[in-house]
This record gives C-alpha cells, structure tokens and sequence, in this order.
C-alpha cells in the first residue's frame, strides 16, 4: 500500500514535470525510504518518458518484497503498482 | 474408570479440530488484506481521477479573467481517468473498468459556492466530485460466508488551488 501511495503521487508529479525527469526519480526515491522500501531495489518505469499537454502518463513501479519463515523457506513476492495522470505542460 | 483420565490421542483430536478453524481465519484474514489493499486502489483511482479533471481548467477563462473555472468537459475527462486507473487494477474487479466508471455518479460544481446533493457538502471552489460503487472479487468470503463480490463504495471530490 505504501509502494502504491507514492506511485500516485509520482504520477502526478510525473504529469506536472510533462515526463520523466531526474526530479521525479528523486522524489520517487524520497517516498520510497520514507516507506521504508529500499529504492535501488525497485524498477521505475515512465511511459511515456515525454507526454504532452492533457496526454496520459503512467508511472509504475516494481519490487520483489522478502518474505520468510526461518529455517522453512525464503522467497520474494512481486509488488506492482501503476496509476495513469495527465500531462500538464503545454509545450 | 481410568479411561477417562487417559489423554492419549487428545492432541490429534484437538489438532484435527483447531487446524481447520486456523485455517479457515487464516484465509478470512489473507481476503480481508486484499480487500483493504483493493479498497486503497480504488479510492486512489478515484482521487487521482477528480484531481486530473480539476487540473483540466478552462483557459480561455483563466485568460481572461484569472479565475479558475472548471474545463467544459470536467465530466468525460473524470470519468475517462476513473476508467483508465481501473483498469490498472482488472484483476481484483468483478466488472469490466469501462463499466463500473460509466455507472460512476460524476459531478462537476463549474461554480461556488455550490451544494451537493448526494454528499450534502458545500464547495467554496469549483469542484469535480465522483461516487461509485466498486464490484470486488473477494473468493474467500465466497468460500466461507457466499459473498464472492464485496461492493465497495468510493467517494472522491478534488477542487483547485
């Protein structure tokens, strides 16, 4: 849920810059620690990476989340998360 | 009567009874999780939908006189979003996203002040608000208590800076 929140909110963020840019992974890094998920272990991916004005934009977001029962088995559970806005810059 | 007072064999009678109860909370508490992490989705998809419809504004007004007055067509671009972030998450819905977005009540308050009927809310700002009801496949609860869709019913309402 907390991986889901901050893709929102780089979505916007995504449809204010008009694209990807090195702000928005920045600030996709922020909300990602601030979760408490490491972001050197999560793909970000921006489509597309330049969006006109009132085009859509979707940010989405992938991670491999741990889980484990000690001494029974280790695995990872793929977490994914995408959301759609709107560019915003009229070019 | 030492037989009664014999407890050989009660843990496997125990363990027969109790496992399936553990089991049966077990997968009630895994349905309930999705459903919240479902629940946050939709109401995500909501927010996000009314926000890009309110940052739609009508230029040629802002223009003129530097109000803010909602886009002419407030009310496609909401329900096009609503559509567009549903669909992100098909799995977990029971209908098709198109579907549950056009059964959406979508409203845009191009005006203040302005009252809404079905919340009761005034708006000081222009306003785009969206209520929809949200077919969810919850399998477990079908399994348990014959409830495999759960509604959920979402409420969003976004308006300018």
């Amino acid at each position: 849920m907390a991986q889901d929140a901050a893709t929102v909110q780089a979505a916007r963020y995504a449809g204010e810059l008009g694209g990807d840019a090195p702000e928005l992974r920045r600030f996709l890094a922020d909300e990602l620690r601030a979760a408490g998920i490491d972001p050197a272990r999560v793909i970000v991916d921006v489509a597309p990476s330049r969006v006109g004005w009132r085009e859509p934009i979707r940010v989405s977001v992938s991670s491999a989340y741990p889980v484990s029962i000690p001494f029974l088995f280790a695995t990872t559970v793929p977490l994914r998360s995408s959301a759609i806005s709107r560019g915003e810059v009229n070019r | 009567m030492s037989w009664i007072r014999d407890d050989r064999g009660s843990v496997m009678v125990l363990t027969l009874v109790v496992a399936p109860l553990l089991l049966v909370a077990l997968a009630g508490v895994l349905q309930l999780g999705a459903l919240r992490v479902a629940a946050a989705r939709v109401r995500a998809a909501a927010d996000l939908a009314t926000l890009v419809a309110v940052n739609d504004q009508d230029d040629a007004e802002l223009a003129r006189s530097g109000a803010l007055r909602l886009s002419a067509d407030a009310i496609d671009v909401a329900r096009e979003y609503f559509a567009r972030e549903l669909e992100l998450s098909s799995p977990l819905l029971d209908r098709a996203a198109d579907e549950i977005a056009a059964g959406a009540d979508v409203a845009a308050y191009a005006s203040a002040p302005a009252y809404d009927t079905l919340t009761g809310s005034r708006y000081d700002r222009p306003t785009v608000r969206i209520a929809a009801d949200v077919p969810v496949r919850t399998p477990v609860f079908g399994a348990l208590v014959l409830r495999p869709v759960t509604v959920l019913h979402v409420v969003a309402v976004s308006s300018p800076r």
